[in-house]
C-alpha cells in the first residue's frame, strides 16, 4: 500500500474524531455554497436548502461510503460490538462477576503452576551454553549403587583422560554449614568445597572480584573463599570493597576473593560460599582417595561432540581404571547426562502433576462457564430474533456473541493473571526448603504468553458453541415457544446435562488424586522412624582445627558437656552423635567384611555412624541384643560396634550377631581395624520416612571421633524451652563455640515429610475449587430445569401427587448427573492413574478406599444442591401455579 | 481485467475531476460547480458521489488537500493536482478516448 494511503488510514484510525469532524465540515460548507447559489437563484432559504440536500444525494450515504474507502469498517463495527458487550454487562454485573471469578480461578491456578514449571524446567540454566553441560556420576550394580558421587581420584582421572571433555570440575557432595564471624556475631553459612575448576567450567563470571583458577584444586597454603550475593547482603553489608578483605570462618582467616552474581545458585539455591577443595597432592595416588565416594563432578562437552559420544568414551576410560585399580574400581561404571535433568529431575513429577490438575481445574471452569453462557444465550434468544428482523445479519450476531466471549475471557484472564501472580508468590513462600531448584520463580514472558492463549482458547471453547447456537435458530421457532418442551429446549438440556456430568468427572479425577496423595501423606506420618521423636532436641556443634587442634580438646569438651547438660533441670538424658536420623546428610558408607564369613554377593555395603554412650536409651530406640557403650570403651580399648537390627537381619539371619568380628574393608588385611560386635540396636529411619533403613554399624565416638557432633537431649517438657539454658552450659564450657543448629525431632521429622505434605495440600486446594464448582455447574442445571418445571410439578401437585414425590424427580435428575460423572471420572483416574504412581506411599494408584470415597463425597454434595431446587420448586402455591396458566 | 460499470464511473469521475483541478485548486462544491459549468449541464454528477471520490483521489496520491479560507471568510478544503496527477490526467484522457472508440466502433459496426 503507498505511503499516502498508508498515512491516511492511520491518520483516520488514531484521530477518529477529528477526521469525522472534517468530513462533516465539508459535507456542511458543499450544501450552504449550495443553498446560498439556490438562494441567489430565487428560491426561498428553506426551498433552497431542501434542494441543495436532494441534489447532494444522501448525506449519510457518502458519509458511508467515505467512511467505506477509509478501510476502517471492521474496526467501527468492533467497536461498537464492544461498546454494546459493556452496556450489556453493566446491567448484569453478577452473570459477569459469576464468570470472571471463575475464569480467574481456573487460569490463576494455571498461572502460578506455570511459573514454577517455566522457571524449573523451560528456563535455561543461567550459564553459558548450559546444554553442552554434563553431570557426572558412578554406578555399581554389585552395590545397587546409580548416579552416586564419584571418587576423587576417578574423577581427576577422567578429566586428564576424557578428550570430550573441555573442562571438568567437581564439588564435594555434603554441605557443610560453617560459622562466618559477623559485626553482629557468628552467623551460619551453608558452604560447598569446590575443585579449582568450578566456575570456569560453567563458564560463570563474578559479579565482584575473581573466583578460582585449577590450581586452587591442590593446596597452596592460602585460604581464600568466594561468597554468594546473598551473604555478601547479609553478612558483610555489602560492602563494595570486600574482595580482597579478610573475614574469620571458622575460627580461621579466610580472604575472600570474590562475589557472585545474586542469580547464581549452584549447586542448591542456598549455598553461601564456595571454598576450594585444598587437596594435598601426595593424597593424588593413595588407595582412600579412589576408595572414597564423595565428589560430585561435572564436565563442559567439547564442541560437536555429542552426549552419546562422551558417554563411550568415558565408559572406556573408567573401563581401563578397572583394570588398572582392581582393588577399589571393580564393578564401578561410571556415566553422564545433562546438567539440566540432573537438577530438575525430582521435581519434574511433583510439577506436572500439578499442571495436569490446574489443567482440570480450568476445564472444569470453562464447563461452568459455558452452561452461563448457553443458558443466557436462550434467554436472549427473543432479543436477537428481533435484531435479525431489523436486518442483522447471522455473521453479525455471532460475532456479537463471540466478542462478548472474548472480552469475558480477557478480563478473566487479567484477574487470572493478577491472582496467578499473587498465587506464584505464595507458592515460593510457603515451599518447603528447596523444593523448587531455582530461587527466581515470578512469571515471565513465557507465562503471559501462556496466559494470553489460555484466555484465547477459553473464549473459544465456550465462545463458540453458543455463537453457534445463536445463528442456528430459526427465528419463527423462537417466537412460537413459550417456554414449554421443544426440540430446541431439549437440546439446550442435552448440553447442559454433558457440561454438568462432564465437569463432575473430571472434579472426581482431581478428587481422586488429591485422595491418594493425602493417603500417602498419612500413611508417611504413621511411619515408625525407629526412634522416639517426641521431646527430643538436637544441638549441633562443629570443632574446627582452628580452635581445636586436638582430637583429645574435643573429646574432653564432649565428656564435660554430656555431663553438664544431663544435669540440667527437666533433662532425662543427654548422648552424643556425629548424624541424626532422617537428615539429608546421610554420612559415609564402606564396605564390610565378617571374620569366618564368605565373602557374598549380595549388597555390601554398610552406613557408618559414631555415637557415644547412651544414645540408644535417649533417643528411645531398643536394644534388641547386648549392651550399648560404656565408658569403657574408649581410645586404646578393645574396638568394639553395635550394628542396626536392618543389618542383622541381612547378614546374621538367625544367628545372634554379639560377639562377631567386623571389619570395614571387602577384603581385609592386615591393615584392617576389626571390631567387636557388642550389640544390635533397633533401625533408625537414616534418610526419610519413605525409605526403609539401611544395614547401619554404630562405633564408639571416643574411639573414632569427628570434629562434627550433634548433642540429643531428651526431656519431658518442651524441648524449645530448653536451648537458651544448652547455649548457656555450651558457652559456659566454651565462649566462641558457635551453636550451628537447634532442632527438635519432632520438628526434623516434620520437615522430612514437608514435600509430600504440601504436594498433598496444594493438590486438595485444587481438588476443592475443582468439586465446588462442579457442584454449583451441577446446581445450575438442576435448578434451571426446576425452574422450567415448576408449573408441571405444581399441577402434579394439584392432581394429587405427594410433594416427596415431586421433589424426587428433582434429585433424581441431579444425582443422575452426579453419578453418571462420577462413573467417567473413575474410568478415567484408573486409566490415568499411574501417572501420579511415583508419588504414592503406601497406595496404589487404584486404592479402593479413595475409589470409593471420594465418589460418595460428591455424590453428598450432589444430593444437597440438588435438594435445593427441589424444595424451592415445590414450594410455590399450586392453585396460583393452576391459575397461571 | 475490463473494467465494471461502477469502476468506469468511478473511473469517469475521477477523470473529470483530475481535469477540472488542472485549472486551479479548488474545494469539493467548486469542482461540482465547473462540471456541471462544462459539461453545460449534461453531467448531473451526485455531488455525494464526489467526496469519496476525493479521498480515493489523495489516497493515490494524485492530489493533496488543504483547509483554507475562502473569500467569505469560510473554511474550506482545498484540493490541488500533484505532480503525479498532472501525469496522470494525460494518460487517463488516453485511456478514456481509446475506451470511447471501441464503443463507438462496435455501436458503428451494428
Amino acid at each position: 500500500m503507498p505511503i499516502k494511503a498508508l498515512r491516511l488510514r492511520l491518520r483516520a484510525l488514531l484521530q477518529r474524531d477529528a477526521v469525522e469532524q472534517e468530513l462533516n465540515d465539508e459535507i456542511r460548507f458543499h450544501i450552504e455554497q449550495e443553498t446560498e447559489k439556490n438562494i441567489r437563484l430565487g428560491m426561498s432559504a428553506h426551498e433552497a436548502r431542501r434542494q441543495a440536500l436532494i441534489v447532494f444525494g444522501g448525506v449519510e450515504r457518502a458519509k458511508e461510503d467515505y467512511r467505506d474507502g477509509r478501510g476502517d469498517r471492521p474496526l467501527a463495527d468492533l467497536r461498537s460490538d464492544v461498546r454494546q458487550t459493556l452496556r450489556t454487562f453493566r446491567r448484569n454485573p453478577t452473570f459477569v462477576a459469576a464468570v470472571v471469578t471463575t475464569l480467574a480461578l481456573g487460569i490463576g491456578a494455571n498461572v502460578a503452576i506455570f511459573s514454577a514449571v517455566s522457571a524449573v524446567m523451560l528456563r535455561p540454566l543461567p550459564f553459558p551454553q548450559p546444554d553442552r553441560l554434563a553431570m557426572l556420576w558412578e554406578d555399581n550394580d554389585e552395590k545397587g549403587w546409580s548416579q552416586q558421587t564419584a571418587a576423587p581420584a576417578n574423577m581427576l582421572d577422567w578429566q586428564e583422560q576424557v578428550r570430550a571433555f573441555s573442562g571438568l570440575a567437581g564439588y564435594q557432595d555434603f554441605f557443610e554449614q560453617s560459622s562466618l564471624e559477623t559485626p553482629t556475631g557468628p552467623r551460619v553459612v551453608n558452604g560447598v568445597a569446590v575443585t579449582g575448576g568450578f566456575f570456569n567450567v560453567l563458564g560463570v563470571r563474578p559479579a565482584l572480584g575473581a573466583t578460582f583458577t585449577e590450581a586452587d584444586t591442590w593446596a597452596s597454603g592460602k585460604r581464600v573463599a568466594v561468597v554468594s550475593d546473598q551473604t555478601w547482603r547479609q553478612h558483610l553489608g555489602a560492602d563494595p570493597g570486600i574482595v580482597g578483605r579478610t573475614v574469620t570462618l571458622d575460627g580461621r582467616p579466610v580472604q575472600v576473593i570474590g562475589v557472585m552474581p545474586p542469580d547464581f545458585t549452584f549447586p542448591t539455591n542456598d549455598t553461601g560460599l564456595w571454598t576450594p577443595i585444598a587437596w594435598d597432592p601426595a593424597d593424588r595416588g593413595q588407595v582412600w582417595f579412589r576408595r572414597g565416594h564423595w565428589m560430585r563432578p561435572f564436565a563442559r562437552l567439547r564442541d560437536g561432540v555429542t552426549f552419546e559420544q562422551a558417554r563411550t568414551e568415558l565408559q572406556t576410560v573408567m573401563g581401563r581404571l578397572e583394570t588398572q585399580y582392581p582393588a577399589t574400581n571393580t564393578r564401578m561404571k561410571a556415566g553422564l547426562g545433562p546438567l539440566r535433568e540432573f537438577r530438575v529431575g525430582p521435581t519434574r513429577t511433583p510439577l506436572l502433576v500439578l499442571l495436569g490438575a490446574t489443567g482440570l481445574l480450568l476445564l472444569i471452569a470453562c464447563a461452568n462457564i459455558g452452561n452461563l453462557l448457553l443458558v443466557r444465550a436462550a434467554s436472549r434468544e427473543r432479543e436477537v430474533v428481533l435484531r435479525r428482523a431489523l436486518g442483522a445479519g447471522r455473521g453479525r450476531i455471532a460475532r456479537q456473541t463471540l466478542t462478548e466471549s472474548f472480552v469475558l475471557s480477557l478480563m478473566g484472564g487479567a484477574a487470572g493473571l493478577a491472582l496467578g501472580w499473587w498465587g506464584t508468590r505464595a507458592l515460593v513462600a510457603l515451599q518447603p526448603a528447596g523444593l523448587l531448584p531455582v530461587a527466581d520463580v515470578r512469571p515471565d514472558l513465557r507465562v503471559f504468553t501462556f496466559v494470553l492463549v489460555l484466555s484465547t482458547l477459553s473464549a473459544l471453547l465456550f465462545g463458540l458453541a453458543p455463537a453457534l447456537w445463536s445463528a442456528r435458530r430459526n427465528a419463527v421457532d423462537i417466537l412460537k415457544e413459550s417456554g414449554r418442551t421443544s426440540s430446541e429446549s431439549r437440546r439446550m438440556r442435552r448440553w447442559g446435562n454433558a457440561l454438568a456430568i462432564g465437569e463432575v468427572a473430571l472434579a472426581l479425577m482431581l478428587t481422586v488424586g488429591a485422595g491418594l496423595l493425602l493417603r500417602s501423606f498419612w500413611h508417611l506420618t504413621r511411619v515408625e522412624p525407629g526412634f522416639e521423636s517426641r521431646g527430643v532436641l538436637a544441638v549441633s556443634l562443629a570443632f574446627h582445627p582452628g580452635r581445636y587442634q586436638e582430637l583429645a580438646g574435643v573429646t574432653g569438651f564432649l565428656q564435660q558437656l554430656r555431663a553438664r547438660v544431663g544435669g540440667l533441670h527437666g533433662v532425662d538424658g543427654a548422648a552424643l552423635s556425629s548424624r541424626l536420623p532422617l537428615s539429608k546428610n546421610t554420612g559415609w558408607t564402606s564396605d564390610f567384611a565378617v571374620r569366618g564369613q564368605p565373602i557374598s554377593e549380595t549388597s555390601r555395603e554398610i552406613m557408618h555412624r559414631e555415637v557415644g554412650p547412651g544414645y540408644f536409651r535417649t533417643m528411645r530406640v531398643p536394644l534388641v541384643s547386648g549392651r550399648d557403650f560404656t565408658g569403657t570403651d574408649r581410645a586404646g580399648a578393645e574396638r568394639v560396634a553395635i550394628i542396626n537390627q536392618a543389618m542383622a537381619d541381612q547378614h546374621f539371619r538367625g544367628r545372634d550377631p554379639v560377639g562377631e568380628m567386623i571389619a570395614f574393608d571387602r577384603e581385609p588385611d592386615t591393615t584392617s581395624i576389626w571390631h567387636r560386635i557388642v550389640g544390635v540396636a533397633g533401625s533408625e529411619h537414616q534418610k526419610s520416612l519413605g525409605e526403609p533403613p539401611r544395614p547401619e554399624v554404630f562405633t564408639a565416638l571416643e574411639q573414632t571421633p569427628r570434629r562434627g557432633v550433634h548433642v540429643v537431649i531428651r526431656t519431658a517438657t518442651d524441648p524449645h524451652l530448653l536451648v537458651p539454658a544448652v547455649e548457656g552450659v555450651i558457652s559456659e564450657l566454651d565462649p566462641g563455640m558457635p551453636v550451628l543448629t537447634a532442632v527438635t525431632m519432632d520438628d526434623a521429622k516434620s520437615r522430612s515429610l514437608a514435600r509430600e505434605r504440601f504436594l498433598a495440600t496444594l493438590l486438595l486446594a485444587f481438588a476443592s475449587v475443582g468439586a465446588l464448582l462442579s457442584i454449583v455447574g451441577v446446581y445450575g442445571v438442576v435448578a434451571q430445569l426446576a425452574l422450567r418445571r415448576t408449573n408441571e410439578m405444581n399441577i402434579r401437585i394439584a392432581l394429587g401427587a405427594q410433594a416427596a414425590q415431586v421433589r424426587w424427580l428433582v434429585v433424581r435428575h441431579g444425582l443422575t448427573l452426579v453419578g453418571a460423572g462420577v462413573v467417567t471420572g473413575c474410568i478415567l483416574s484408573a486409566a490415568l492413574g499411574g501417572a501420579v504412581r511415583k508419588l504414592l506411599y503406601g497406595v496404589g494408584p487404584l486404592d479402593p478406599f479413595t475409589f470409593v470415597v471420594m465418589p460418595a463425597c460428591l455424590l453428598l454434595t450432589g444430593l444437597v444442591a440438588s435438594w435445593i431446587p427441589a424444595v424451592r420448586a415445590t414450594r410455590t402455591d399450586p392453585a396460583g401455579a393452576l391459575r397461571s396458566e | 481485467m475490463p473494467p465494471t460499470e461502477s469502476d468506469v464511473l468511478r473511473g469517469t469521475l475521477d477523470l473529470l475531476i483530475l481535469k477540472t483541478l488542472t485549472l486551479a485548486p479548488m474545494h469539493g462544491w467548486g469542482i461540482s460547480q465547473r462540471i456541471q459549468e462544462h459539461s453545460r449541464g449534461v453531467l448531473d454528477v451526485n455531488q455525494g458521489s464526489l467526496y469519496p471520490a476525493l479521498q480515493r483521489l489523495e489516497q493515490r496520491d494524485l492530489i493533496t488537500s488543504v483547509w483554507q479560507t475562502t473569500e467569505n471568510n469560510r473554511r474550506a478544503k482545498y484540493y490541488t493536482l500533484t505532480v503525479a496527477g498532472r501525469r496522470a490526467v494525460g494518460a487517463e484522457t488516453a485511456q478514456w478516448r481509446r475506451y470511447v472508440m471501441a464503443v463507438e466502433s462496435i455501436l458503428q459496426t451494428t
